[in-house]
């Protein structure tokens, strides 16, 4: 058995995964409130070969129910306020919010006013800020790993 | 089929009226846009012949000032005519009998203005999200049952709602209600400069920010009678390659995810990510957002980038047509995609598909054949050999367009790119349109100015086209094969709300 513990070792280290202090998980439920579609395109490539997230515990899970991280990008549209809502009702404690992209953060948002209610901070306690219009798939990966290590990165206060 | 050629290309501007079509004159007529202000009587007349003649509709928009209503109608050849009819007592006629894919242009100036549309009934909300009772189609019968979707999907995915009415694990109908997404961009953007416009048609959506900002500024610079330069030209052809190059590649990703097929999926993804490395080392930018303004271009790259560029592509052409015959010899995926998610050629017709979809289902129509503002020299679309309409038939498209794109990439890096202009050279007017083939397909935009201000803007892009034909695909599919016809679409929600 510890035999076989220490192969497991040995194969990890030859393989360059991830060191044990990154031997938790994190589940994501992302919430689109409003976005133009370029932070979903970068989160969609965080499980690219070049990114792969999953290596470190981190995914994207189906539902609210089982996700630790609500991660919101776009403006949050006025039609989306309700459901996004919802979505963080649904989470079990505890719980944290991410908001993703600029205009999640209220950045230099266009449109009807009557047409939005954001940003998520109205709304929402936010844990994580993730700034950039996108945000690269590589500086997602690294705030979202800020979260899992408990530390503060240099991006989550940029 | 054969891997790796252009496969086969097809003209198609026999059909319809194409000596009715004079060739785009430089310095003349570069595209510009006939209008004509017609009576209550002759709207639908006037339509109908066109329609006769080869023309397609191009959408409809309320015009400034909202005393009129306003059809784009295009020609094989490019011309393009706006019929504008006369709002009488809050209603228009509808032309959605004669043109089917006029019914979401009908259905949102319904909800976003007021107008009423005579003959179209029932009227269903699409903006306006109401109650389920106004924007569902009423189905009846025994064995029925309803699976609501959304507007958060499971995925990282855009939000948006979809209504399926099933027999058992049969699709019967769909209801797609989208606009969850409306953030009212087009009314935020009147009353702004031309040139600051174009900051609410890129932030309609990240993923098609250069198609929506050419036809933006192709538009713009129809009212103010300028015409690109020659490099201006071939400095936005370039951008426009290397949206649809990395949008492509994603695609295959997207359609490998709707299977499950989790390697070509991750394949993909990386050729996609390269893809954006490129796009950010030449613009400094993933996706490629500010390098398109009204007037001008202000992208630089010297021969040595230029040169890093092509050599970049060239590689990743290498290792995409590896990726790409892997998908084609992979035979539990190739199962899935016959038959699935059918859109053929009379209903593609019918419902105004356009892009690869289009093309996919047998109709060769590009605006990249009729483009006199970008550099396309003979340019002919291509289509598959079996254009069938179906997913498969769709994921063959994307292939053949690949290298098609591959191809015009190399032949555009082959000089250096340098800051560009457009020039006084066509008469100035008060409604410009910009038309652009998209990765998703025809883009339009239609700029109402005073001169130096938007009076009205309405952005039609390839994914509002195409979300009908979506919906029309999924009857008769079982619902699990519905993620896969939806992502052999693969259509923005942001394109398409606003």
């Amino acid at each position: 058995m510890f035999a076989l513990l220490r192969d497991l070792r040995h194969l990890r280290r030859s393989l360059a995964l991830p060191p044990p202090d990154r031997g938790r998980s994190l589940a994501v439920r992302h919430v689109d409130a409003g976005s133009c579609n370029g932070c979903e395109h970068e989160l969609t490539l965080t499980a690219s070969p070049f990114c792969d997230l999953a290596r470190f515990g981190l995914g994207i899970v189906a539902s609210p129910r089982h996700a630790d991280v609500l991660l919101v990008s776009g403006a949050v549209t006025r039609r989306m306020r309700e459901p996004l809502l919802t979505a963080y009702a649904a989470m079990p404690e505890p719980r944290r919010v991410a908001a993703l992209g600029d205009c999640a953060l209220g950045r230099e948002v266009l449109g009807m006013p009557d047409d939005l209610a954001g940003p998520v901070e109205d709304l929402l306690p936010v844990d994580l800020r993730i700034p950039g219009c996108p945000p690269p798939p590589d500086a997602i990966a690294e705030a979202l790993l800020g979260l899992v290590d408990g530390r503060q990165g240099p991006t989550l206060i940029r | 089929m054969t891997i790796g050629t252009t496969g086969r290309t097809e003209a198609i501007e026999s059909r319809g009226n194409p000596g009715a079509v004079a060739r785009p004159r430089v310095g003349g007529s570069v595209g510009t846009v006939e209008i004509a202000e017609v009576g209550t009587m002759t709207y639908r007349s006037r339509l109908t012949e066109a329609l006769a003649a080869g023309w397609r509709y191009g959408g409809t928009h309320v015009a400034a000032g909202g005393d009129r209503v306003r059809t784009l109608l295009t020609a094989p050849g490019g011309a393009t005519l706006l019929l504008g009819v006369p709002v009488e007592g809050g209603k228009v006629p509808t032309v959605v009998d004669l043109a089917p894919a006029a019914c979401w242009d009908e259905r949102e100036a319904a909800d976003l203005h007021g107008i009423g549309f005579i003959g179209h009934a029932p009227l269903r909300s699409l903006v306006d999200h109401g109650d389920l009772g106004r924007w569902t189609v009423p189905v009846a019968g025994t064995d029925l049952c309803q699976v609501a979707v959304g507007p958060i999907h499971a995925g990282v995915i855009e939000s948006g709602h979809f209504r399926f009415h099933l027999v058992g694990d049969r699709i019967l109908h769909l209801d797609a209600r989208l606009f969850y997404k409306h953030r009212g961009l087009e009314r935020a953007a009147e009353g702004s400069t031309l040139d600051r416009g174009a900051a609410y048609v890129a932030r309609a959506c990240g993923a098609c920010a250069v198609a929506n900002g050419v036809a933006y500024a192709h538009a713009c610079e129809q009212v103010l009678g300028l015409v690109p330069t020659p490099a201006l030209s071939r400095a936005r052809t370039l951008l426009l390659e290397l949206e649809r190059l990395w949008s492509h590649l994603n695609d295959v990703a997207a359609i490998c995810a709707g299977v499950g097929l989790a390697a070509g999926n991750t394949r993909f993804a990386g050729f996609t990510e390269r893809a954006r490395r490129v796009n950010a080392e030449l613009s400094g930018h993933r996706f490629l957002f500010g390098t398109v303004r009204v007037g001008g271009n202000d992208l630089v790259a010297d021969g040595g980038q230029v040169r890093a560029v092509r050599a970049a592509l060239d590689a990743l052409r290498v290792e995409v047509t590896s990726g790409w015959r892997e998908l084609m010899f992979n035979a539990s995926f190739q199962d899935r995609l016959p038959g699935a998610g059918v859109v053929a050629t009379e209903a593609a017709r019918r419902l105004g598909t356009v892009g690869p979809a289009a093309r996919a289902a047998g109709l060769a129509e590009d605006v990249r054949t009729a483009s006199p503002r970008l550099h396309y020299p003979g340019f002919r679309p291509v289509v598959p050999d079996r254009a069938t309409g179906d997913v498969r038939a769709r994921l063959e498209q994307r292939g053949l367009e690949l290298w098609q794109t591959f191809d015009l990439l190399d032949g555009l890096l082959d000089r250096p790119v340098e800051p560009a202009t457009a020039e006084r050279g066509a008469p100035p007017g008060p409604i410009g349109v910009g038309r652009v083939e998209s990765p998703r397909g025809a883009t339009t935009c239609v700029v109402e100015s005073d001169g130096a201000r938007v009076t009205r803007l309405r952005l039609r892009t390839g994914s509002y086209a195409n979300w009908p034909s979506v919906a029309a695909a999924a009857p008769g599919n079982l619902l699990v094969d519905f993620p896969l016809i939806n992502k052999s679409f693969e259509l923005c929600y942001a394109c398409a709300d606003r």
